[in-house]
């Protein structure tokens, strides 16, 4: 339900670089007349609380925000998820000690409407280097939270400048308007996000990722690339809308 | 050591063009000229210094000859100041003890352009990538025949060199090349960055 590509690609990450892969057949929880092929893996469970955990949060901050219709619906749904954030906050006590804190400096930045740009998206950052798997040599840690980092910046930037547009018509808080204006150039923005793009892939480059290493170069060397050129231009958007990019046949 | 084969990622059987071909490949990742500046420039100072040894170990083994690539130490300097102050911060900088630094940083009332420039290496070395490349740009223009400043600014408008194009080595055909390049392009060695 709340799966997406950002948390697929943690998953991939999470993923320990040797050892076999065990997959099972499944019914989906959404929709329980398919039967898919899945993988039974620690990584995955981990990136599924990762992911549960910071819905939550996310869905508490609108409850907060929002008003009308948007605020209650965000509030259905986080009634709906509070079985299963009690389970992932359980296995993940500090992950979400760390999300309730980022989220906390993300809101105290978005009211002061910090017109920096790197603040906002290092308490973003924050939270997937949280997320870092436990590794016992210090070098594949640091290069692990370089990666996590500049991923968690670059999607808290791109994630900014889709939503341009809406913030724009809403008031809403956005790092990228008050930064370089209502109709930016975005030649300083793909600057900035090109240089994370970079040190995640001089990251890559240090860490033993074992079988995962080709899909993670692919998606670092071809997926953010293409994603950072669409969505300036509105096609990110198109896509969505359009799922071009649906795993449905 | 590891098996020399092994590091290189090929077997022992391997002819002697593909233990280059490995060798050459490998070097390319991970020479010095991608990773300046980064913070992660340490590993992979380690790693080159392990595909050499590899290679060197195997071309010994098999009675040949052939040079290694070198690797270009990135180690922090306060070489680039004259100010105890700024040698201080300079220090912390190279010790990644940020919060010194920017304590430090906070203590001087002269915001001139050595201040600005050390305000963007702190906020490079948290990942501060926009914020950083607007200390430099003011770096350089109080200061514009600095080399050190305008090095650490054409690193950002390049998107941190080495990584930033897509294709290992930045795309560049030979990392000699590349390595020779930007030795003339950066004359003064023992900078804040390499």
């Amino acid at each position: 339900m709340i799966l997406n590509y950002d948390f697929t690609f943690l998953a991939l990450l999470l993923a320990p670089a040797r050892g076999e892969s065990v997959t099972c057949r499944h019914r989906c929880h959404v929709v329980p007349t398919r039967r898919c092929m899945c993988e039974q893996s620690p990584a995955l469970e981990q990136a599924a609380d990762t992911s549960v955990i910071l819905t939550y949060w996310q869905l508490e901050d609108k409850v907060r925000d929002e008003k009308g219709i948007a605020r209650l619906k965000a509030a259905i749904v986080k009634c709906l998820l509070s079985g299963a954030y009690r389970k992932a906050a359980a296995r993940q006590p500090e992950f979400a000690g760390v999300v309730c804190a980022q989220l906390e400096e993300l809101r105290r930045l978005e009211q002061e409407r910090c017109a920096c740009v790197d603040r906002p998206a290092d308490a973003f950052a924050r939270l997937l280097v949280a997320a870092a798997p436990a590794l016992p040599d210090e070098g594949q840690r640091r290069a692990m939270e370089q990666l996590l980092y500049h991923l968690g910046r670059w999607i808290y930037l791109v994630d900014a400048r889709d939503d341009l547009q809406e913030d724009l018509k809403s008031g809403g808080y956005n790092p990228v308007a008050l930064r370089w204006g209502d109709a930016p150039e975005d030649t300083e923005l793909d600057l900035t996000l090109t240089h994370s793009v970079s040190l995640m892939r001089s990251a890559a480059a240090l860490l033993e990722l074992g079988r995962q290493t080709e899909i993670v170069e692919n998606v670092l060397n071809y997926g953010l690339p293409a994603v950072q050129k669409a969505v300036p231009s509105g096609q990110w958007k198109q896509m969505q809308k359009h799922k071009i990019w649906s795993n449905k046949a | 050591m590891n098996d020399p084969y092994s590091v290189l990622g090929v077997s022992p059987n391997a002819s002697d063009e593909e233990v280059k071909r490995a060798y050459r490949e490998l070097a390319r990742k991970y020479h010095p000229d991608n990773y300046q500046n980064n913070p992660l420039a340490d590993l992979a100072e380690e790693k080159m210094k392990a595909v050499n040894e590899a290679y060197d170990a195997i071309q010994k083994q098999r009675q040949g000859g052939g040079g290694t690539y070198g690797s270009q130490s990135a180690s922090y300097s306060s070489s680039g100041t004259k100010d105890p102050a700024f040698a201080r911060i300079r220090s912390a900088v190279s010790a990644g003890d940020l919060q010194l630094a920017d304590r430090l940083l906070s203590e001087i009332s002269d915001h001139g352009a050595e201040w600005h420039f050390l305000s963007g290496a702190v906020a490079y070395r948290r990942g501060w990538l926009d914020e950083a490349r607007q200390h430099y740009q003011i770096a350089c223009q109080l200061d514009p025949g600095n080399m050190e400043y305008r090095q650490a600014l054409a690193m950002m408008n390049n998107a941190g060199g080495g990584f930033s194009s897509y294709g290992t080595g930045g795309g560049m055909s030979d990392c000699c090349t590349t390595y020779l390049c930007l030795r003339c392009l950066c004359p003064f060695d023992g900078g804040l960055f390499c």
